[in-house]
Parts: structure tokens; C-alpha cells; sequence
């Protein structure tokens, strides 16, 4: 499960690898002793695994499958404090993004398969997916209250299937960051299915990581990811399938059901905070989604200001905090364009 | 016919001279052939002395045909005839022969033998690696030993560009 | 008339004109950047599968070989040829590893998810530390 990688000599790296959220998750510890280092990084893999199980949004067993069962049923269910806390905080980001990031449209994600360890193309449905949008599920008809005996969750709106694929890597980002600091390891990099965030340095020099080149192998830019930064990118690349021709992404726009196609990717950088994790996974789809026109709005709203976006055709813009931190590889050409 | 014995005259003596040098540059070829070398693909190439030497002498055209004599000749006498090994030499051959073509024209004032001699080195190894590249299976192995390659077209190239300078500045010396 | 040995000093200075200063530096830089990009570049020279959550091989990337991963759907082939790999056969549904083709760059990682198998070519330095994607 574990391994220290030898190829780097003396050098007090600890790596471990796994298989969380149907996805790959490394740890790389640094500057700490070896069985320090495995103790902490299966922690860290235990807690995953732990989030990966309650959130899980089409494992019928999870907790999130509990409450969608209960909201489609009618009926108010029990909840524990850190679902409460996981939902009131991804219903703030849905609020703020104008529903754009939207985790109560699981019934539209699993209408377009995406819901699936493995899938192929699907059938569209025309005629669900307008129903489904018509009944404009959203995190606001969520009622989440607080008694002395416990939490109750109600929905208003039975469409409501809560779907936190947008947010439940983030948020583990932040908890293995946050136990890092508690047991006082100061340096370490996280990443979660291309999700990352950084705590202090590898020894003398800041973590370096590449972005992924939205259609080639390899990276288009790389920078290095200070003490407490997360980076997170949403690209149509990542879980798509195509049929006749027309690539369907996993990311789905909830005004019309359809896909978002005004880009191959985005990618958000967040300063250091206790949700900069939940933040860099959040945050990237409503700018994914919205029109062009809308973008600068949508990231002033969101209080993005490092952020950089790959149209359909392949030109980069960047913001100007943006480009100051990227190191372009070669091929990335001359089509980038800083935003004022 | 008639022809002007004076020019006869020259050109046999010419002719004479060129047979002789491209029996050097063969000979020379031959002695590198056998020689052995410290990495694959690397030999100082001293033939590419003669072709300099002819170069400044006769200039581009002699130059060439003493060349491709030594290539066709060399690879005759070796066995290589249209053998992978025969193509490369020819392709450093004409790549070094191009680049001499333009690199003569260069103020003679600034540029002298030494700089020749390293830009057709340059040429040759380069126009070997991008035939290897084209026609046999890029290879990463190949690029890892570019610049070990390089490396050795600059030092070869600096000291048969010296021995040149030294030739030329001899004969020179005889005719005065 | 030769001129003597006895001048090998000025010989040379004779010989080497000053252009030619400029062309044996204008060679060192190519050298220079040859050597850079070449042997300290992201030429890769390993390929790391990993299967689940062990590392599965680390071989050399300069030679020709069909690897078989074993996965919890199946087998993933890996093809490795002489600088590049790539992933062959994937038991996965949407074959994203097997689309995205040769790796020739260290730091590309071809993953195929479902089968928890990933491709991963390795230089003689790491070019970053992780891969946002």
C-alpha cells in the first residue's frame, strides 16, 4: 500500500498510493521519519476511505443515499453534524455560484450515466432531462435543522438527489491538511484525483506540480504550490463519452441539463484557508459552465482571482495572478491571453 | 579537334592534383574505418582536412567531387556499397558539403578554417542523426547521445580546422 | 617557404580568426542546450506501472515489451517501445488510458481507472512533484 521512494536517495520522501472515490489518491510526506510518515499517510488513506463511503452518491449503502432515499420518499431523516456541516457549506458555495455549482442535480447525473464506476455512451433522454430540469432541484430546498436530540434533514422538493461529486474531494483535501498540521507534520502534498493541495515545502524548494494538457499526455503549465495553496481543474476530459461525434462531459450545466461546452478546461488556484481544498474543487465548475461573457462576474462573485481557462479551440486565458505563477511548457505555444 | 595545349596542360595538372588529394581523403577514411572508436558513431573525420583543404584551393565544386569520391570510393573499397553505413556517410557528406557551400562565402577577414571546419562537423553529424531519426526507429537512445555527438563534432572539428589552417598556411608559403 | 615549428603561438593565433571565437561559442551554447534538454530534459528513461496500490514494475523504457498488469477487472496490457510507452488494452468501459496513446515525456501518466492501473514515465529528475488534472 505504501512505499518510500528510493529512486530519491537520502532524501526523506514518503509516498503512498491508493484507490479512493474511484479515483487515485497520493500522499507525499516530507521531512519526516518513515514510520511517522506511513502511520500519518494511512490515517489520511483510513479518513478517505471513511468520506468515500458516506458521500458516496450511488453506493446504496453510503449516508448520501440514505438522505436521497428519504428525500425522494417525502420524509425528514436524521443526520449527523458533519453531513449537516458538509451540506449547509456546499449549499453556500451553490447559492453563491447562482446554482451553477449545484449538488442536488444527481438525478440529472445519473439520467447522463455519469453516475457509474464504468460506463459508455448513454441514450439521451431529451424528454427526462427536461423533466428533470424543470423540476429545478437545488440545495436551497433543503431544510437542515438543529435540535437538541439531533439534525433532521427535509426537502421541499422531492427532485432533490444530492450528488457531492463536485465537492467531496475537496473537502478531504482540507481534513488531511488540517490533521497534518494537528500532529505537526509541516510538509506534505495531497492529491486526489488531480485535486491538490500543498502544506510547506519538499526541503529547500516549494512543491512543483504540472497542470494537465486538456488533449495531449502530459502538462501544458506547471508552478509551484506554496505553503497551504490548492489547485483544482475541471476539464472536459476527465469523464466524458462520445457519441456521433460530440464529446459529452461530465460536467452538466442545471439550467438545461446538457453538458457545459464552452471549454476543455479550468483550472482554480486558492489561496491558503481552511476550505482552500473545498474551494479548488467547488469552484471550478460554475466558471466551467457560465457564458464566456459571464466569466470575469462569476469569478469576482466566487472571490477567485488565480484562474486560467482552455476554450474549445484551445486558447488560454489567464488572470494576470495567474500567469505571474505559471511556468509554460514549450508546446503550449503563443495562444495565451492574460486577462486584465 | 582543337584544343589549346596550355589548357590541357593546366587542367591535367589539376586533374592530378585532385586524384591525389581524394587518394588522401580515401586513405584517410579507410585508416578511421579501422581505427577504433570510443562511442559508436563518433570518428574525428579527418578526410573532412582534405575537403577543407580543396575547398579553399579549388573551391566548392572540387571540393564536392573530392568528397563524394571519398564516400563513394571509401564504401566501395570497405564493402559498404548502399549499405546503411555507405547512405549515412553520404548524407554527412552533402549535409557538411551544403553548409560549406554557404559557409565560404562568410568574410574570409573573420571566418577561417576553424569556423568551416566546425559548421560542416555540425552538418555532418546533424544530417546523419536526422536521416537515422527519418528512416531508422527514432530511438532515445539516439537522443540521449545528440549532445555527446555534438560535442565531439566541435573538438574534431576544431583540430582538423587547425591542421587545415596549418596546410594552407604551408603551401601558401611553398608558391611565394 | 613552412613556416617553423618553433611558432606554434603564433600559428594559432594565426590560424583562429576572430569569427571563429564567435562560431566556437555559438557551438558550446548548441552543446550546452543539447546537454540540457537531452540529459537534464524530460526525456524519460523508466516506466512505473502501478497496480492498486503497489508499485506492479519500473522498467527501463529503452528496450521492447509487452507488460500484463493484472486489475479487479481484468488485465491492462502495456506496450513499451524502445522511448515510449503506452497502454495497449484496457478492460475498462471508457478506454480514456488506451485513447490518450504513446508517452514519450517523463511526468505523462496514462490511468485507467476502473482496472486501478496507471502508466507512469520517469526522468532522471522529476519534473513536478504531482500532476493537477
Amino acid at each position: 500500500m505504501v512505499f518510500a521512494l528510493s529512486a530519491c536517495g537520502r532524501e526523506p520522501v514518503y509516498q503512498s498510493q491508493s484507490y479512493v472515490f474511484g479515483t487515485l489518491v497520493d500522499i507525499t510526506i516530507y521531512g519526516e521519519e518513515k514510520n511517522r510518515a506511513a502511520e500519518l499517510a494511512s490515517r489520511i488513506q483510513q479518513d478517505f476511505q471513511r468520506l468515500h463511503q458516506k458521500l458516496h452518491a450511488w453506493d446504496e449503502s453510503s449516508e448520501l443515499s440514505r438522505i436521497n432515499r428519504a428525500i425522494a420518499a417525502g420524509e425528514s431523516v436524521n443526520i449527523d453534524s458533519e453531513m449537516a456541516n458538509i451540506l449547509e457549506h456546499a449549499g453556500k458555495l451553490s447559492a453563491v455560484s447562482n446554482d451553477l455549482f449545484n449538488p442536488a442535480i444527481g438525478g440529472l447525473i445519473q439520467q447522463w450515466g455519469f453516475q457509474r464506476d464504468s460506463f459508455s455512451a448513454v441514450e439521451i433522454d431529451p424528454d427526462a432531462i427536461k423533466a428533470l430540469v424543470a423540476a429545478n432541484p437545488r440545495m436551497e430546498d433543503i431544510r437542515i435543522e438543529r435540535h437538541d436530540d439531533g439534525i433532521t434533514l427535509s426537502s421541499r422538493n422531492p427532485a432533490v438527489r444530492l450528488d457531492l461529486g463536485g465537492y467531496a474531494k475537496g473537502y478531504a483535501l482540507d481534513r488531511a491538511a488540517a490533521y497534518l498540521k494537528s500532529e505537526q507534520a509541516k510538509n506534505a502534498l495531497i492529491n486526489i484525483g488531480g485535486n491538490i493541495i500543498a502544506l510547506g515545502k519538499h526541503g529547500e524548494r516549494p512543491w512543483h506540480v504540472g497542470i494537465q494538457h486538456p488533449r495531449k499526455s502530459g502538462a501544458i503549465a506547471s508552478l509551484d504550490l506554496e505553503d497551504g495553496w490548492a489547485i483544482g481543474t475541471s476539464g472536459d476530459y476527465q469523464r466524458y463519452f462520445e457519441l456521433d461525434g460530440t464529446r459529452y462531459c461530465h460536467v452538466l450545466d442545471p439550467r438545461s441539463g446538457y453538458p457545459a461546452r464552452h471549454l476543455q478546461a479550468v483550472t482554480v488556484l486558492l489561496p491558503p484557508d481552511a476550505l482552500a481544498g473545498t474551494h479548488s474543487d467547488a469552484d471550478s465548475k460554475p466558471l466551467f459552465i457560465t457564458e464566456p461573457e459571464n466569466r470575469k462576474a462569476m469569478a469576482q462573485q466566487l472571490g477567485l482571482t488565480h484562474y486560467m481557462m482552455i476554450d474549445r479551440t484551445g486558447n488560454i486565458s489567464v488572470s494576470a495572478p495567474m500567469q505571474k505563477r505559471l511556468k509554460w511548457k514549450t508546446d503550449a505555444g503563443t495562444r495565451i491571453q492574460t486577462l486584465p | 579537334m582543337t584544343e589549346k595545349p596550355g589548357h590541357i596542360l593546366q587542367a591535367s595538372a589539376d586533374d592530378h592534383r585532385i586524384a591525389k588529394l581524394a587518394a588522401i581523403a580515401i586513405g584517410l577514411h579507410l585508416i578511421e574505418a579501422v581505427l577504433p572508436s570510443p562511442l559508436p558513431g563518433v570518428k574525428p573525420g579527418i578526410a573532412n582536412i582534405v575537403t577543407l583543404y580543396v575547398l579553399y584551393k579549388f573551391g566548392i565544386g572540387t571540393a564536392a567531387w573530392v568528397s563524394l569520391l571519398r564516400v563513394f570510393a571509401g564504401s566501395l573499397l570497405l564493402g559498404h556499397m548502399l549499405s546503411p553505413t555507405f547512405v549515412l556517410s553520404l548524407s554527412g557528406a552533402i549535409a557538411s558539403l551544403l553548409v560549406l557551400f554557404f559557409a565560404i562565402r562568410l568574410p574570409h577577414r573573420w571566418f577561417g578554417p576553424v569556423s568551416l571546419s566546425i559548421l560542416a562537423a555540425f552538418a555532418h553529424i546533424g544530417g546523419q542523426l536526422l536521416l537515422v531519426w527519418l528512416w531508422l526507429i527514432p530511438h532515445a537512445g539516439l537522443a540521449y547521445l545528440t549532445p555527446l555527438f555534438a560535442l565531439a563534432a566541435l573538438v574534431f572539428g576544431i583540430i582538423n580546422g587547425l591542421v587545415t589552417a596549418r596546410l594552407l598556411s604551408q603551401t601558401d608559403g611553398q608558391r611565394q | 617557404m613552412p613556416v617553423p615549428a618553433s611558432r606554434p603561438y603564433r600559428d594559432l593565433k594565426r590560424a583562429i580568426r576572430p569569427g571563429d571565437w564567435l562560431t566556437m561559442l555559438a557551438a558550446v551554447a548548441v552543446i550546452l542546450v543539447l546537454f540540457e534538454s537531452l540529459w537534464l530534459g524530460e526525456t524519460a528513461s523508466k516506466v512505473q506501472i502501478r497496480a492498486g496500490n503497489q508499485i506492479h514494475s519500473t522498467l527501463s523504457i529503452n528496450q521492447q515489451r509487452v507488460v500484463e498488469v493484472p486489475g479487479p477487472l481484468g488485465i491492462t496490457t502495456v506496450v513499451i517501445d524502445h522511448g515510449k510507452a503506452r497502454v495497449a488494452s484496457d478492460p475498462g468501459a471508457r478506454q480514456y488510458c488506451v485513447k490518450q496513446g504513446w508517452l514519450d515525456q517523463a511526468g505523462q501518466v496514462a490511468m485507467c481507472l476502473p482496472n486501478q492501473v496507471s502508466v507512469e514515465l520517469l526522468g532522471s529528475r522529476k519534473i513536478h512533484d504531482s500532476l493537477n488534472y
